[in-house]
């Protein structure tokens, strides 16, 4: 028996693997089922009756996330009375939700809404008084949930089940009075909670971090990486262009990486890119100065040293092409490459991983910079805790390409500390916090939205990043700035 | 339309006594009195005779048994979807009698529930359950003490346990009590609610002969389908065959409520007619009142005018026919002077009530008839709205993971299409009302 099934949706056929279902088959052939509760990251709940469609030879309209697709059926999704049973559908799902788009968050990407427009646009027949339910409901410190809303698809109840097993959610009550809740004295606590945000079709639970915040069709998304972790989800990184604010990051669907998900942690990504928490230009013992200045000033302090008085000091926050670009120029510049040392954070316990997708390695791109380093055939000393070595370098200039992230390492200030205490130390680092305040030069760098250039992940599957326009246009990327040393030591000559 | 059978003209109620055996008879619950009405020879001549489980449901099949809990599926052919050979397999017994009007499976209880262990057994070793369970309502408080007490005897005479009758068959029983939901009735939303599970039926496929409870191939039968088994194997599928009709062999227990003389619970042959029962059987209606409508087969029936009670046969083909269904038995009489808006109020209230809520059509739609009808009762109504009526419950037909969604629409699509002149009554209250507003 073949694996593969031929099915025709519409009358355009369509071949899927065997024990697919008609909708995934119609995924495939482009045609699109409204749907509500089914989600391919969860398992079939059946229940929302939204995705009905007419399979020839049987006498009822069939759901088409669990119906199995079969060799030769013939599946029409445009009948009229495929279109009236989706109105109807529409219509049973509509008659108790408060529709009060208007002051909900999830307007301009809600399910419900977007199908209404879609499919719908009609004068709801339901004259009498809807069901009431509890609103504004705080369950936990990252979602609000607004049971009113709810359409009781049951998809954040089966994620808590089947993705965190963590069965916060459940549905209480029968028939129009059922409500979405969580069970009493607990609330949702787990590094995976925006996710019910992002698979709740509709306002019900809507996330604390960006509500009311901005609305979403002023929102632009990049397809872009995480640098939360050595996982790199694939995910959108959502951005109010005209002002050039980031508000949010969601996942987006990678099967190789991370799913459908991504984890709570990784959701903070976009509060260090906004340009109140940034270093706007670099600062020269405290003093602003322009990009050139800066590099001219690191120019110069290369000058005629010799390359084991060198250190560059790398994190693992960084683009290959960045790792390659500051070897080649550094490499041009003193004849020979200079010492090298990566900083990791002392508490880091890089083998950690959560069972779902969080690891202990918090830098996005530690197995692409260990590959970078291979094939220069550099061999780094690591500083976990013990600069030591570093300081019985002596060196007389220290590059320091320090971590994007600054919260995935807990112990920065104390390293910083540290690399006071040598010669020259020049920063190349975001954050408008104190913490490198004591060393000579601090020189802002692009972020990782800011900038194209590849990440390979724990398990050596290299993806690219997508460059948004820079917040401060002077900002320039890591690899830009040693192109302008190589350039500058050149001329000099 | 269907013509009465002549056949069971001049016959008493007492002449077609299989289930009812024990009625009347002094202390019919015991043991002993059941083994002197041929209790237990079923199942002996099962396990002496060394019958094949294909034989028994080969028999059963022979019989034209249909599932008595309201579907009327053939039951032997439902055996015959467990698969075959080894492996745990369940059975379970559907006494969660819920259905509004219906009390038969309680008096099966009541009579001697033995019948039911019995039967229990046979369709156990039929499909080749080790464990069986008997999901029980918790508010019968009675039949559960009675089931108990059948269970511990049939326990202490090895009917029950790791070597049934010294044959080497090995069978289990417990109860299971359930906390009074409708919907623990339909036999996948009865599973969920024995694993502990919110008692809502699961999504099919796949069928609980092949996963059902813990995920085993699982039978659920209905308590009166399980008693009546005995007597089949006792006096084979011919004899049962004798009563009925050629679809609806057998007889079957029917329960009348409403204001007739001689109100309970009755067996009588499939086919049987309806009219005739009412009047001869059940002595008519109180105070010689007129018929207006009868409910055929519990709430989920559509209603039957008085008209199509005329002629009307109580077997499944014959209610099909006329677009209600002979469900659980369970006969509900309204006579003239009840308002048949009255009546849709209250069943509307007792299926928004009980819909599990999982379903959008049927979570949304049961709610929505409750508050039309009600609106119309108290007077709120106007023209046309009977016919949304119907029209919303049409649409909640055949959409839904089960037939809970078609049962709550069958009366909001009959009544208003068959008793339409009487909502018309409640739209002029409105506008007298506002008349003298």
């Amino acid at each position: 028996m073949s694996n593969q099934v031929t099915l025709s949706i519409n009358n355009q056929p369509v071949t899927v693997p065997a024990g697919s279902t008609i909708i995934e088959a119609a995924q495939k052939a482009g045609v699109s089922v409204p749907h509500f509760c089914w989600h391919p990251g969860l398992s079939i709940a059946g229940v929302c009756r939204f995705c009905m469609v007419k399979v020839e030879g049987m006498p009822k309209l069939q759901i088409a996330c669990n119906t199995p697709a079969t060799e030769g059926m013939k599946v029409d999704t445009l009948s009229d009375e495929v279109k009236e049973t989706h109105k109807w559908a529409l219509e049973f799902h509509l008659i108790n939700h408060p529709l009060d788009c208007p002051i909900c968050d999830q307007a301009g990407e809600c399910e419900l809404q977007n199908y209404y427009m879609k499919v719908g646009k009609y004068q709801a027949q339901m004259e009498d008084q809807k069901v009431l339910k509890p609103k504004a409901l705080d369950v936990g410190d990252t979602l609000v949930l607004d049971t009113e809303r709810c359409i009781l698809c049951s998809r954040c109840v089966r994620f808590e089940d089947e993705v965190t097993k963590t069965s916060t959610l459940g549905i209480f009550n029968r028939g129009d009075q059922a409500t979405i809740g969580t069970y009493p004295e607990r609330k949702i606590k787990h590094n995976y909670s925006y996710n019910l945000a992002d698979i709740c079709p509709v306002g019900a639970f809507t996330a604390k971090d960006f509500r009311f915040k901005c609305r979403v069709w002023f929102l632009k998304e990049t397809k872009t990486v995480c640098p939360g972790c050595s996982t790199g989800c694939s995910v959108n990184l959502f951005q109010n262009s005209s002002q050039r604010e980031y508000y949010r990051l969601k996942p987006r669907h990678n099967a190789e990486v991370n799913g459908h998900w991504m984890c709570d942690t990784g959701r903070t990504m976009y509060e260090h890119l906004n340009a109140s928490s940034r270093l706007a230009s670099p600062q020269l013992e405290g003093q602003s100065i322009s990009s050139a200045a800066a590099m001219q000033a690191v120019t110069d302090a290369a000058k005629g040293l010799a390359a084991d008085k060198v250190a560059l000091v790398l994190t693992a926050q960084f683009t290959n092409e960045e790792y390659v670009a500051s070897l080649s120029a550094l490499k041009s510049v003193l004849k020979s490459a200079p010492k090298v040392f990566i900083w990791r954070d002392e508490s880091e316990k890089s083998d950690d991983f959560d069972g779902i997708l969080f690891r202990g390695d918090r830098n996005p791109n530690t197995r692409g910079m260990m590959d970078v380093l291979k094939e220069h055939g550099i061999t780094a000393t690591v500083l976990k805790g013990d600069y030591a070595p570093l300081a019985a370098a002596a060196p007389e200039l220290t590059l320091i390409l320090a971590p994007e992230v600054e919260s995935a390492y807990p112990n920065l200030a104390k390293a910083v500390g540290r690399f006071s205490e040598l010669k020259k130390t020049v920063y190349f680092g975001n954050a408008l916090t104190d913490s490198a305040k004591k060393l000579w030069l601090r020189i802002p760098v692009k972020t990782f939205a800011e900038k194209s250039g590849t990440f390979v992940n724990f398990n050596g599957v290299a993806q690219k990043l997508k460059a948004n326009p820079a917040v401060f246009a002077n900002v320039k990327g890591v690899d830009e700035y040693f192109g302008d040393l190589s350039r500058l030591a050149q001329s000099a000559v | 339309m269907p013509v009465m059978n002549s056949a069971y003209n001049g016959r008493q109620p007492n002449d077609f006594k299989i289930l009812t055996e024990l009625e009347g008879v002094p202390n019919s619950r015991s043991l002993e009195v059941y083994k002197k009405h041929g209790g237990y020879s079923a199942l002996e001549k099962i396990l002496k005779g060394k019958m094949s489980q294909e034989e028994v449901i080969n028999i059963v099949k022979a019989s034209g048994l249909r599932g008595r809990g309201g579907a009327g599926f053939p039951t032997g052919m439902k055996w015959g979807f467990v698969p075959k050979g080894e492996g745990e397999k369940y059975l379970i017994t559907n006494f969660d009698e819920g259905e509004p009007g219906t009390y038969k499976d309680r008096y099966i209880a009541e009579l001697n529930a033995h019948m039911l262990i019995e039967g229990k057994l046979i369709a156990a070793y039929a499909i080749g359950a080790s464990k069986s369970y008997i999901y029980l309502r918790g508010e019968f408080y009675d039949e559960i003490a009675w089931c108990e007490q059948a269970v511990k005897e049939a326990y202490a005479a090895g009917y029950l346990g790791d070597n049934v009758m010294g044959s080497g068959f090995k069978h289990h029983m417990d109860l299971y009590l359930g906390a009074g939901a409708y919907i623990c009735g339909e036999e996948t939303g009865l599973i969920s609610s024995l694993e502990g599970k919110k008692g809502q039926p699961k999504l099919k496929p796949p069928f609980p002969a092949v996963k059902g409870y813990l995920g085993k191939p699982t039978i659920v039968n209905n308590v009166e389908t399980l008693a009546v088994v005995p007597w089949i194997i006792r006096n084979g599928a011919d004899a049962y065959k004798k009563f009925g009709t050629e679809k609806s062999a057998g007889t079957k227990l029917f329960n009348i409520s409403g204001p007739v003389v001689r109100p309970g619970c009755y067996e009588l042959p499939l086919g049987y007619p309806l009219k005739r029962f009412i009047y001869e059987d059940c002595g008519g209606l109180i105070g010689g009142k007129k018929l207006k409508a009868v409910i055929p087969g519990g709430a989920s029936a559509p209603v039957l005018t008085a008209a199509e009670v005329e002629n009307m046969t109580m077997d499944y083909e014959a209610f099909a026919a006329a677009g209600s269904m002979l469900g659980s038995g369970a006969v509900i009489v309204i006579p003239e002077d009840v308002s048949m808006v009255e009546v849709l109020e209250n069943l509307m209230h007792f299926f928004k009530d009980e819909s599990c809520g999982q379903c959008t059509p049927c979570r949304e739609g049961t709610g929505w008839l409750l508050k039309m009808s009600r609106g119309i009762l108290n007077g709120e109504g106007q023209l046309g709205d009977e016919q949304k009526i119907a029209e919303v419950a049409g649409k909640m037909m055949g959409r839904t993971i089960c037939t809970f969604s078609d049962a709550a629409a069958g009366p909001a699509r009959s009544i208003p299409q068959k008793f339409a002149h009487e909502f018309l009554e409640y739209y002029k209250k409105k506008s007298s009302a506002h008349g003298q507003g």
